[in-house]
C-alpha cells in the first residue's frame, strides 16, 4: 500500500470517530430538506413547471446536489489545513517525502466516503417522504457524465478548500474567509436555487466560473436540467477549471512555505 | 434595581472593550461585516429569483416576503451582535474547562457567558435588514402608525429572546456530549424556517411543530405581519408565550447542564 493509501486509510479511522458528528449533520440535511420542500412547494403551488420543470424534477435537483455534498463536498478540509499551518504540525510534513496536497486528498476522500455514507443513510430515511416526488432521467449517458463531472467536482472542491487553509500562511483567522467564499459557493454554485432559473445572460456568465463546477454542474447532468451538448462543454470548462485551480493550489502552497517560518524542536 | 443597574455596569464594560477591540482588528471587522452582508444578500437574490418565476408565494408578494426576510435577518444579525460570540464560546470553554472563569466572575453564568461580547459586525448588519425592510414597505406603501412600529420593535426584540433561548439550548448539550463542535448547526437549520411564511406549511403536521411548538416560524411572522396587517392578537399571544416559554426552557437547561460541570475534567 503506498503511503497515501495508509493515509487514505487513518483518515477513514479518524472520521469513524467523528461518526456522529456527521450523523447529525445528516438530521440537520433532513430538516434542510423540509424547508426546501415546503418553499419550493409553495412557489410550485397552481404551476405546472416553472423554468421547464416540474415540482418533483426540482425537488430532485436539491435531492441530488445535498447527496453530492456529502460524497464530494469540501466541509471542513480548510479549517483543519489552517490548524496544521497554525499550529505548526505541517513542519512534519516538510521534512518528510509526503507531498501535502495529495496527502490532504487522500483524507479528504477517506472523509467523504464516511459522509457519503451517513448521506445515503439519511437519503434512505427520507425516502419514504420524498418518495413520490423524486423524478430521475434514466439517459445512461447522464452517469457516464455526471461520475467523471463528480470526479472533477471533488476536486474543484478540494483546491478551493486548499487554497483557503493555505491563507494561514498569511492570516491568522481565515474563518471570515471561508465563510465569506461559502456564501459565493452556495449561491453560486447552485445550493440556494437551480442555476437555470437565473435570468439567461446571468447563467451564461456563471457557466464559466468555477461555483457553477461545485455543485449545480454535476446535478444538473444527473436531474436531466441540461442536454448532451451543454454537458460535453460543461465537462471541459470544468476540467480546464480543475487543472487551473490544482496548479493555484501548488502555486499558493510554494509561495506560502516562503512565508512559514518553522519553530521548535 | 440596584442588581439590575449592576448588570447593566457590566454589560456597558464588555461593550466597551468589545468596541475597543474591533476597532484594533479593522480588517477582521471588515471582513466579518462584508461575510454577514454576503449571506443578507444571498437570501435577497434567492427571493428575487424566485419572484422572476412566480408573482406570488403561499399569497405573499415579492416586498411582502422580503418584509419577512429582512425581519428575519434582523433579528438574526441582532442576536449575532449581543450573543453569539459568547454563547457560541461557551460551548468550547465547557469542554476545555475555560467555563471556570465565567463561573468566577460576580454575576449570573448565563449573562456572564452569554452577553461577554458586543459584535459590531452584527451591529452593522442589523442596518442593512432594517433597510430592507424599510424598502420592502416604501414599495408597498405601507404607512405603519407610531403604534405598529413600537409593536414591530417588542416583537423583534421577543424574536431575538426566542433565538437567543434555542441557541443557549443548543450550545448547552456540550455540558452532556464530548464535542459541540457543529451543534450551532442545529440551531441555523431550525433559523432557516424563519424565513417562510406560515401559509407555506400546507400539512397539518409540519404547521403544528414549525409554527406552534417550534418558535422559527412565530418568530419572523409575526413581527413581518404587524407591518402588513397591523396588530393581529393571536399572533402577539402566540409570540409572547414562546418568548417566555423558550427563555425559561433555556435557563432550566442550562442550569441542568451546569450542574454537571466538572471543570477542566467535564
Amino acid at each position: 500500500m503506498t503511503k497515501y493509501g495508509h493515509a487514505f486509510v487513518v483518515g477513514l479511522q479518524s472520521n469513524l470517530i467523528y461518526r456522529w458528528n456527521f450523523a447529525v449533520r445528516s438530521l440537520f440535511w433532513f430538516f434542510h430538506l423540509v424547508v426546501v420542500f415546503i418553499l419550493w412547494g409553495a412557489v410550485f403551488a397552481g404551476k405546472a413547471g416553472i423554468g421547464g420543470f416540474t415540482f418533483a424534477q426540482t425537488l430532485t435537483y436539491f435531492v441530488v446536489v445535498f447527496i453530492l455534498q456529502f460524497f464530494i463536498g469540501a466541509f471542513n478540509e480548510d479549517y483543519q489545513i489552517s490548524e496544521d499551518i497554525r499550529n505548526g504540525l505541517i513542519n512534519q510534513f516538510l521534512l518528510k517525502p509526503i507531498n501535502y496536497f495529495a496527502y490532504r486528498l487522500s483524507v479528504f476522500a477517506a472523509a467523504r466516503v464516511v459522509s457519503g455514507f451517513f448521506g445515503l443513510l439519511a437519503l434512505l430515511a427520507a425516502l419514504p417522504f420524498f418518495r413520490g416526488y423524486l423524478d430521475l432521467p434514466h439517459e445512461g449517458w447522464r452517469v457516464a457524465l455526471g461520475l467523471p463531472a463528480m470526479a472533477l467536482t471533488a476536486m474543484i472542491q478540494f483546491s478551493i478548500a486548499y487554497c483557503f487553509g493555505l491563507l494561514a500562511f498569511w492570516f491568522l483567522e481565515i474563518q471570515g474567509f471561508v465563510i465569506l467564499s461559502m456564501a459565493v459557493e452556495n449561491l453560486l454554485g447552485g445550493q440556494i436555487f437551480p442555476l437555470d432559473l437565473l435570468p439567461p445572460g446571468v447563467f451564461n456568465a456563471v457557466r464559466f466560473l468555477p461555483f457553477f463546477y461545485q455543485a449545480y454542474f454535476p446535478a444538473a447532468i444527473l436531474t436531466g436540467r441540461q442536454g448532451l451538448d451543454f454537458a460535453v462543454q460543461g465537462l471541459a470548462i470544468q476540467a480546464v477549471w480543475a487543472f487551473l485551480l490544482v496548479c493555484l493550489a501548488e502555486a499558493v502552497w510554494r509561495r506560502g512555505l516562503r512565508h512559514h517560518t518553522a519553530a521548535g524542536g | 434595581m440596584r442588581t439590575l443597574k449592576g448588570y447593566l455596569g457590566i454589560w456597558l464594560a464588555s461593550a466597551r472593550y468589545s468596541l475597543v477591540r474591533a476597532t484594533m482588528f479593522r480588517g477582521d471587522l471588515f471582513i466579518w461585516a462584508l461575510v454577514e452582508f454576503f449571506w443578507i444578500s444571498v437570501n435577497v437574490i434567492m427571493v428575487g429569483v424566485i419572484y422572476r418565476h412566480t408573482a406570488t408565494v403561499a399569497g405573499w408578494s415579492m416586498y411582502e416576503m422580503l418584509i419577512l426576510v429582512g425581519t428575519s435577518m434582523l433579528i438574526q444579525r441582532f442576536l449575532m451582535a449581543f450573543f453569539w460570540s459568547g454563547i457560541y464560546e461557551m460551548g468550547r470553554n465547557v469542554r476545555s474547562g475555560l467555563f471556570d472563569f465565567i463561573l468566577a466572575q460576580p454575576g449570573d453564568p448565563l449573562f456572564m457567558a452569554s452577553t461577554r461580547k458586543l459584535e459590531l459586525d452584527g451591529l452593522i448588519n442589523s442596518v442593512v435588514a432594517a433597510g430592507l425592510v424599510v424598502y420592502a414597505a416604501s414599495k408597498l406603501g405601507l404607512r405603519p402608525g407610531p403604534g405598529d412600529l413600537a409593536l414591530y420593535a417588542c416583537m423583534v426584540g421577543c424574536g431575538v429572546v426566542i433565538h437567543y433561548g434555542a441557541l443557549v439550548i443548543a450550545m448547552s448539550l456540550a455540558f452532556w456530549i464530548t464535542s459541540s463542535q457543529g451543534v450551532e448547526g442545529s440551531y441555523f437549520t431550525l433559523m432557516e424556517f424563519s424565513r417562510l411564511p406560515k401559509e407555506a406549511f400546507k400539512s397539518g403536521l409540519l404547521s403544528v411543530v414549525f409554527v406552534w411548538i417550534l418558535p422559527a416560524v412565530v418568530v419572523s411572522n409575526a413581527p413581518a405581519r404587524v407591518l402588513l396587517h397591523g396588530f393581529q392578537p393571536l399572533w402577539a399571544a402566540a409570540l409572547g408565550a414562546a418568548t417566555l416559554g423558550w427563555f425559561a426552557l433555556a435557563v432550566v437547561v442550562f442550569r441542568l447542564g451546569l450542574r454537571r460541570y466538572t471543570s477542566a475534567s467535564s
